[in-house]
């Protein structure tokens, strides 16, 4: 609006700057005219052509002696000289009666001659302008105000559809999601952010409930276990007291241990835990790994063979990585079965832990990297089920990845490291 | 040798006490922060075991106060945060050892008599004997009965663990921590293992018997037969 009005107000201006130089041209030619005119006739051949000039053109006035000559009966006072102008009114006999004339006053040999032109037809011009303007501004206004009225009922009304659905979620349906339309305007980038948003809270709901269960499932066993055996202690003849109270003391220590993986693993996931940095080659951590896990496999008639090439020097905390590193291998040996053959192969960044046991099917690759998640339901084997959930987590912190693939038989972990 | 224990929980104050009482050391003990770095400044001891989280003045806080007027205490911390940089920064406030709650006493009296040793200058020993076991640092080498025992690099290095502390019982995490370079809980029965293989080159000269396994705290060498 503010913009259609300074437009408006500049093109008045503009016209009112462009009429106003024709005129003073117009008369400042004219001015001209008569001054050299007087410089070549004598006084009665320019009186002569004062009267004969087209009132049409230019009105010219001249007080050649008692009387005017020219168009105008009388010579206005305070008249300034050209190009100087001002404006003045004029009588005449005709219908319209009163003309505005515009003109100013030449010094010639035979004394000042006004010269002027009519400006009423301008001023007719300029009024015209200025009525066509303001109906055309206030057109604008009510326009505007029609078109914004209907934009922001139109925006409101979304925004108290986004208020209730909002709502909704608050109360705890979270299945709840903002419609999107196919007008890819901001607020349906909003509303599929805002989406997607809720798409992750779910999700991570869903895991802290299967998370629950899980805890609940894996904690039962041990503490009942614990119940069980602290009410028979009492009953114990003394020389089984000892290892009674040992057995127990190792159930204790596995719930504590899941606990305490529980919360490492948060802290690494949250990014809480501050990691120890320093440079770690990848060739003595896999050598060092064979090497604690040689007797593991051994006790299962495994073969566990590491294969490296060109060392890689990763910026790391060890000790983590370390604990990733054995996780894996720990769980091929224990899922790939009497006499398996494991293999560590370490090239450059890469390090792969492969074996030829039954592997993972591909729909279940992914699953197992959920926390507590395992995929022997019974959960025969001993293990706190967020091994691998904390693997990824420390991978991901030294920006590793990490995928499962099928060997052909059996699980092929491969892991990269980033270029340092 | 005098031992302060500041820890304000009485159940843990009193099974320590207890425990280091019955080792023949004298223990003192302080339930809160200030307590602490009050006997701990004005007294004389041999080994500060300091709780992490303690009411008036953390004991992060103590040692660092307890380390700027220049007093060099072996200090073991016992925290019940087990995560790993807790331990680094227990480590870099000037502790000496860190351990996580719960723990087994028997671990505890472990690493308090290392640090005690610490301040006492040992000649260096160049072999070590348990019993019918002799080890030879410098040749690496391990004879039971005049039998030699070929041991692998670990398997060495945690029959010398074993060794230093013959007759006492050693967690898995002790053992682990002598052998390994990493701190973590590997979770598995990888000590168990190491240990199973050992015993089985014991077994082999006819004194399996003399690596004992302790359930619920760990292993233990025994003097003799």
């Amino acid at each position: 609006m503010l913009i259609i009005g300074t437009l408006l107000l500049v093109l008045y201006r503009q016209l009112v700057t462009e009429q106003q130089a024709q005129v003073r041209q117009h008369l400042l030619s004219e001015a001209q005219r008569y001054q050299q005119l007087s410089l070549t006739v004598d006084r009665r051949a320019f009186a002569a052509q004062i009267r004969a000039s087209d009132s049409r053109t230019a009105l010219i006035a001249w007080q050649g002696g008692v009387e005017m000559v020219g168009s105008l009966t009388l010579m206005p006072e305070n008249m300034p000289l050209l190009p100087n102008t001002r404006e003045f009114p004029i009588f005449t006999g005709g219908p319209e009666k009163l003309h505005i004339l515009t003109g100013g006053v030449v010094m010639t040999r035979y004394g000042p001659v006004l010269i002027a032109t009519r400006t009423d037809h301008l001023a007719a011009l300029i009024d015209k302008f200025v009525s066509a303007a303001l109906t055309a501004l206030a057109l604008t206004i009510v326009l505007a105000l029609v078109v914004g009225y209907l934009f922001s009922k139109g925006l409101l009304s979304r925004l108290v559809h986004y208020n209730r659905l909002s709502e909704r979620i608050e109360k705890g349906y979270y299945n709840t999601r903002l419609p999107v339309s196919g007008k890819q305007d901001e607020f349906d980038l909003l509303a599929a952010q805002f989406n997607r948003v809720l798409d992750t809270l779910e999700h991570n709901l869903h895991a802290v409930r299967g998370v629950t269960d899980n805890i609940a499932h894996d904690m039962r066993t041990p503490l009942s276990h614990l119940r069980i055996g602290l009410e028979q202690l009492p009953y114990q003849p003394p020389e089984r007291l000892a290892e009674r109270c040992g057995e127990l003391t190792d159930e204790l220590d596995h719930c504590l241990a899941t606990f305490n993986a529980m919360l490492s693993l948060t802290r690494i996931e949250e990014g809480q835990q501050a990691l120890e940095l320093q440079p770690v080659s990848l060739h003595d951590l896999c050598a060092d790994l064979r090497e604690m896990a040689e007797a593991l496999a051994e006790e299962r008639q495994q073969t566990l063979t590491l294969e490296t090439n060109e060392d890689y020097v990763v910026s790391g905390d060890k000790h983590l990585l370390f604990q990733a590193l054995f996780n894996l291998v720990d769980n091929a040996i224990k899922y790939a079965g009497e006499g398996a053959s494991i293999c560590i192969r370490q090239r450059g960044g890469s390090i792969e832990i492969s074996d030829n046991g039954p592997g993972i099917p591909e729909a279940a690759r992914e699953k197992v990297f959920e926390r507590l998640v395992r995929l022997d339901p019974s959960r025969h084997e001993q293990g706190s089920g967020l091994g691998l959930s904390m693997v990824k987590a420390i991978l991901s912190r030294h920006h590793a990845t990490i995928n499962l693939t099928d060997n052909q038989p059996g699980l092929k972990v491969i892991l990269n490291f980033p270029r340092a | 040798m005098k031992i302060l224990l500041v820890e304000d929980d009485a159940t843990t104050q009193e099974y320590i006490v207890k425990g280091f009482l019955e080792q023949g050391h004298s223990i003192e003990t302080a339930a809160d922060g200030q307590q602490g770095l009050m006997l701990a400044t004005t007294g004389q001891f041999e080994l500060l075991i300091l709780d992490r989280m303690l009411p008036g003045l953390d004991g992060l806080k103590l040692l660092a106060a307890l380390r700027a007027t220049g007093d060099q205490t072996p200090v073991l911390i016992l925290s019940a945060l087990s995560h790993v940089d807790e331990r680094v920064k227990g480590l870099r406030a000037g502790g000496d050892d860190y351990m996580t709650k719960p723990f087994a006493f028997s671990e505890l009296l472990v690493r308090a008599e290392k640090l005690m040793q610490r301040g006492q200058s040992q000649p260096a020993k160049t072999d070590l004997r348990v019993g019918p076991l002799r080890m030879e640092l410098l040749t690496r080498t391990v004879t039971l009965n005049e039998e030699e025992l070929l041991l692998q690099p670990k398997e060495f290095l945690l029959l010398k663990y074993l060794m230093e502390h013959a007759n006492q019982v050693v967690s898995r995490t002790l053992l682990f921590e002598a052998v390994w370079d990493y701190h973590f809980d590997p979770r598995t029965n990888v000590i168990d293992v190491h240990i199973a293989k050992l015993r089985r080159k014991f077994e082999d000269l006819g004194h399996g018997e003399l690596i004992e396994t302790i359930r619920g705290a760990g292993y233990r060498l025994r003097k003799g037969y």
